[in-house]
């Protein structure tokens, strides 16, 4: 296969543009001009062709099903949408096992008293730029009666000593990770994309990113119609996970007196990569900068000669989110389960040792492009991260991301070395709650052409 | 092997005096049936898995299309479960008479259950041989897996609570886990662990 058209593709699909600012306006469509808008807003869209120079602000726009109704598609085209979409995230909260603390009544409130039609992302090189742009972006909604603003997420990347970094709130060095698809240019380093037969890591098929592609069960995604519609179109998961650092660090503090092996190393061990990055699998006695630094050897790791665990636990977060060849069948059980994600953190950092408080609005917005909503992000969170039965973890749940309830537990295998035994962890609280989301359509460049001008014609 | 399966097709009546259709009256029944740990089956502690379906025909899927259908309606029964299939009917019987009459009823040439050797006869004519079951429950009985699960659980609160403390201690607290793990009543079928959300014992495709 050539490449895919990436101009045609919205360009945050492709790849994250690592930009330091972000802001995601949620939209309510006007049934009367909302196609209006779509028109006007279509040419502003930012593609996925590579970039002489990185603009100063980049501006993407999903749906969700009832934007699409809303944009008045035709009802043939909307009830060929495949139905998680159109159930959306809270209805599908049983599959998420969004209860307790993460049931959809707990959200904020944007989730509870309105309806949210469209997500518009504005990614920007400063906060000035990022409010230049969004205020244009505005005064085109005011202009065209084609869209309301009913609520805004800021995200920015954590700031340390003046400087944008990759570290997440609770110190995780994060971002590593993205899978590599057939088509799709990107500058990445080998252990992104699958394990071929012969051990080499190979991409994955177009189809598992983006509609209108053979995926990796050699069949097209379940897509909308007509199939230019869906092509080069794709699914998104935004999805607002409000992170508790007081609690995270108490209990890091907490386990950490006991564990043998001391407080950082058990901060890996709940990770599988030491807080700087480096993979516990290829190191799992301390953190080595060169291994991060190296892109062929920060992502270039298998867990089949660790089946045990006692280098990277079995329950260790990357290793749930990407078990890679951990099931064995060197590694073909996990490729239609591979998701590319988005994330960015949201709210004030607040470093090590100084106090801190699990109710200020801090955490991670994540978000996560798929063909497939049921088959990758819903499977992996169902049964990779709030279940363990596939890696033989019995109820117990990741750590870092689960629903615990109080009761989780976490067992780090070790080995004989002294500095370095088995450890449980147990009465594990949530660390991370969901705060908001919900499953959008992310059109191709066409695709937004033809639902601005009507010219959906499903038949 | 501990673990046996079977798979049991009865051909359902037609309509009853009334002009109700059996299966129409058995599938109401299996509706109003608990699924959980209050299922009648957890009242057949050999049973690890049971399924009832009302199969009303077959459809053909392929090309070019053919019409076809089944002689008659049919109640499928599958199980997984501990022992041989005669004494696991037979406890059946002996168990749940009322369940397995109301059930089984609606079938052609039921006997009923006050006989549980009439009954194992009856179901054994209408089984179909399985070249192959599975079972996902380790080779092992209802009642090894649940002592396991009570185990292990036991086992990981014991070292949550114990780690890292001097040997002589651990070693008498061991003594005392055991002791207690050994008096302990057998764990009843359904878990422990009642709590388990609904994304832990879903199914996904």
């Amino acid at each position: 296969m050539t490449n895919v058209n990436a101009a045609d593709i919205q360009g945050f699909v492709l790849r994250g543009y690592n930009f330091p600012v972000a802001r995601y306006l949620f939209l309510e469509i006007s049934q009367d001009n909302g196609r209006h808008f779509v028109s006007r807003l279509t040419p502003q869209i930012t593609t996925g062709e590579p970039w002489d120079k990185k603009p100063r602000s980049t501006v993407n726009i999903a749906f969700t099903y009832k934007g699409l109704v809303n944009l008045n598609l035709p009802t043939l085209a909307l009830f060929s949408f495949p139905a998680d979409f159109v159930q959306g995230m809270k209805e599908r909260g049983a599959i998420l096992n969004d209860t307790g603390k993460n049931s959809s009544e707990h959200w904020d409130l944007m989730w509870n008293e309105e309806q949210v039609h469209a997500w518009l992302s504005v990614d920007a090189l400063s906060a000035n730029e990022l409010d230049h742009r969004c205020a244009e972006l505005q005064e085109l909604m005011q202009e065209t009666g084609g869209a309301v603003v009913i609520g805004s997420q800021d995200a920015c990347a954590v700031l340390i000593d003046g400087k944008y970094t990759n570290t997440e709130h609770f110190g995780y060095t994060y971002g590593f990770g993205n899978p590599d698809y057939l088509g799709v240019m990107r500058n990445s380093g080998p252990g992104q994309g699958k394990l071929e037969y012969d051990g080499r890591w190979g991409v994955l098929a177009t189809g598992e990113l983006l509609l209108g592609y053979r995926n990796e069960a050699g069949n097209l995604p379940d897509a909308p119609v007509p199939k230019l519609l869906a092509k080069n179109g794709t699914f998104m998961v935004y999805r607002k996970l409000h992170q508790n650092v007081a609690a995270f660090r108490n209990y890091l503090d907490d386990q950490g007196r006991r564990y043998p092996g001391g407080r950082e190393k058990l901060a890996s061990k709940f990770v599988g990569r030491w807080r700087d990055g480096t993979p516990v699998e290829l190191s799992p006695h301390h953190p080595d900068p060169d291994i991060v630094a190296d892109h062929n050897r920060n992502m270039n790791f298998t867990y089949s000669s660790d089946l045990n665990g006692s280098r990277c636990p079995i329950g260790a977060h990357i290793r749930r989110g990407n078990p890679r060849d951990a099931f064995g069948f060197n590694g073909q059980l996990v490729n239609r389960r591979r998701i590319a994600r988005r994330g960015v953190p949201y709210g004030q950092y607040v470093p090590e040792g100084l106090p801190v408080r699990d109710e200020d609005e801090r955490g991670m917005i994540f978000m996560a492009l798929n063909a497939s909503i049921s088959g990758q992000f819903e499977y992996i969170c169902q049964q990779w991260i709030e279940y363990g039965n596939d890696a033989r973890q019995g109820i117990e749940k990741d750590l870092l991301a689960g629903n615990h309830n109080g009761r989780g537990r976490f067992i780090i295998t070790g080995t004989e070395d002294p500095s370095d035994p088995p450890f449980v962890c147990g009465n594990i609280p949530n660390f991370v709650e969901v705060r908001g989301g919900d499953y959008f359509f992310v059109p191709s460049i066409t695709a937004l052409t033809m639902i601005a001008g009507g010219t959906i014609d499903p038949r | 092997m501990a673990v046996s399966g079977l798979t049991i097709f009865s051909p359902i009546l037609e309509s009853d005096a009334m002009g109700i259709e059996h299966a129409s009256s058995v599938r109401r029944y299996l509706a109003t049936l608990p699924r959980t740990h209050n299922s009648p089956f957890a009242r057949v502690p050999s049973t690890h898995f049971a399924r009832l379906v009302v199969m009303d025909d077959v459809v053909f899927v392929g090309a070019p299309a053919r019409e076809e259908h089944l002689t008659s309606r049919y109640l499928l029964f599958e199980a997984t479960f501990d022992s041989d299939l005669d004494t696991y009917l037979a406890r059946m019987a002996r168990e749940i008479p009322d369940h397995v009459d109301s059930i089984w009823s609606h079938c052609v040439g039921y006997p009923g259950a006050v006989d549980p050797t009439a009954f194992v006869g009856y179901m054994k004519k209408c089984q179909v041989e399985a070249t192959f079951s599975f079972a996902d429950v380790s080779d092992r009985t209802v009642q090894q897996n649940l002592k396991a699960l009570q185990v292990q659980s036991a086992l990981a609160h014991f070292i949550e609570r114990n780690q890292g403390r001097p040997a002589t201690e651990i070693q008498m607290a061991f003594g005392v886990l055991l002791e207690s793990l050994a008096k302990a009543p057998p764990p009843l079928p359904g878990g422990i662990d009642s709590e388990t959300t609904a994304a832990e014992n879903g199914t996904h495709d």
